[in-house]
């Protein structure tokens, strides 16, 4: 029975990977530490597993598990080794896919973002992930007013950073 | 900006092709790791809090410490205050144990954070309930020693060393010293546990203010 919930868990997860893996790049900035909380979310995910009934989407819940390790529950490690390269690699963007201007305008949108706060990534997060509002609203807790003026105000934010 | 944020959207949704994959034994392996989460910090630091205090009574030179209660005939009272400290520490070890239970990380993001910090301060009162419980065994000391009649028989091995020092000059150097270790003892104490909390906290309770602040 236990095999059984593991071999379901592990596979699951494996197939919707994508969306932890995209959480870790835009909450940490290097590739030891991206490991690190993949490490914790896996292990949030799997502990939470047990609970999870299958009345939402696998990845649904998995965002909302995977986000408040993020925000809350994940300690930084000390070691800051800042690394250029992972990032061009986990951002990568194929130069002939874009015209000049619009690939510079995506580093800089990219550089912005990760400037934000845990709490503003997690909006940017989940709106360019194509949530609505309303589900933006339930996972942070707030309501969904709050969550569409946040929103603006990041917009505004984004805006500062990137003409300052 | 609107239109830059979507434009990031559309690029979000290509990137994907650029993410580390990972094997289904690379995951596998992953399950059975140890957390290293901010609640499991807690709990460790937490149950070493409750129980450290209980500790020190156990090294020898504390439990002849206890002798000196007798000498300068305070036993009774720190009796008393042992009771409350023990009855006082179940009571916070429950209510601790209860809170603890009800973090689930399915919670919404605030509602976690929320009871993180409840959390944390069912511990913090516990602390300061602590610290005000040696203070005021501190100052029953400190009482005893300025009722007490014939105080150099309180310190039997010092005995000898202390014939030449006056009665008044004792009795005023021992106040002194217990009341200095004392407060050194609670502002160590103190010192270590808000630099324990706010270091480990300090993220946690920035997002969540972040949070709440937007209902204003």
């Amino acid at each position: 029975m236990k095999k059984e919930l593991e071999h379901k868990f592990v596979t699951e997860l494996q197939d919707n990977q994508n969306i932890v893996h995209k959480i870790c790049s835009l909450y940490t900035n290097d590739r030891e530490s991206h490991n690190d909380l993949f490490q914790e979310i896996t292990i949030q995910l799997w502990k939470a597993y047990p609970k999870f009934r299958g009345e939402a989407k696998f990845s649904t819940w998995m965002y909302r598990v995977a986000l408040n390790t993020a925000i809350t529950l994940y300690r930084k490690s000390k070691k800051r080794i800042s690394t250029q390269d992972y990032e061009s690699v986990i951002f990568k963007i194929k130069a002939d896919e874009y015209d000049e201007t619009e690939e510079q305008q995506l580093k800089l949108m990219y550089k912005a973002v990760r400037q934000l706060g845990d709490i503003d990534k997690a909006l940017v997060f989940m709106y360019l992930e194509d949530k609505n509002y309303t589900e933006i609203a339930e996972t942070l807790g707030i309501t969904e007013v709050n969550a569409r003026v946040k929103m603006n105000r990041i917009k505004t934010k984004l805006r500062t950073i990137l003409n300052p | 900006m609107t239109d830059e944020l979507d434009l990031l959207k559309k690029d979000w949704q290509k990137k994907e092709a650029h993410l580390p994959k990972l094997s289904y034994s690379d995951i596998h392996k992953m399950i059975w790791k140890k957390s290293s989460s901010i609640v499991k910090w807690i709990l460790i630091i937490s149950i070493l809090e409750f129980t450290l205090p209980h500790l020190l009574y156990l090294i020898p030179s504390m439990e002849e410490g206890l002798k000196i209660y007798d000498n300068i005939g305070v036993s009774n009272y720190i009796l008393v205050t042992s009771i409350i400290t023990y009855v006082f520490a179940i009571y916070f070890i429950y209510q601790f144990y209860k809170r603890f239970k009800e973090i689930s990380v399915l919670d919404d993001s605030k509602s976690l954070m929320k009871k993180i910090l409840r959390t944390r301060t069912t511990v913090k009162h516990y602390v300061i309930f602590s610290l005000s419980m040696i203070m005021v065994t501190v100052i029953i000391m400190a009482i005893g020693v300025f009722l007490s009649d014939n105080l150099a028989d309180a310190f039997p091995e010092l005995k000898e060393g202390l014939k030449h020092i006056s009665e008044e000059k004792l009795r005023f150097t021992l106040m002194l010293s217990i009341g200095g270790f004392g407060v050194l003892l609670t502002l160590f104490m103190g010192g270590v546990y808000f630099l324990l909390y706010g270091l480990l906290l300090k993220k946690l309770q920035k997002n969540y203010k972040e949070l709440r602040q937007l209902e204003f």
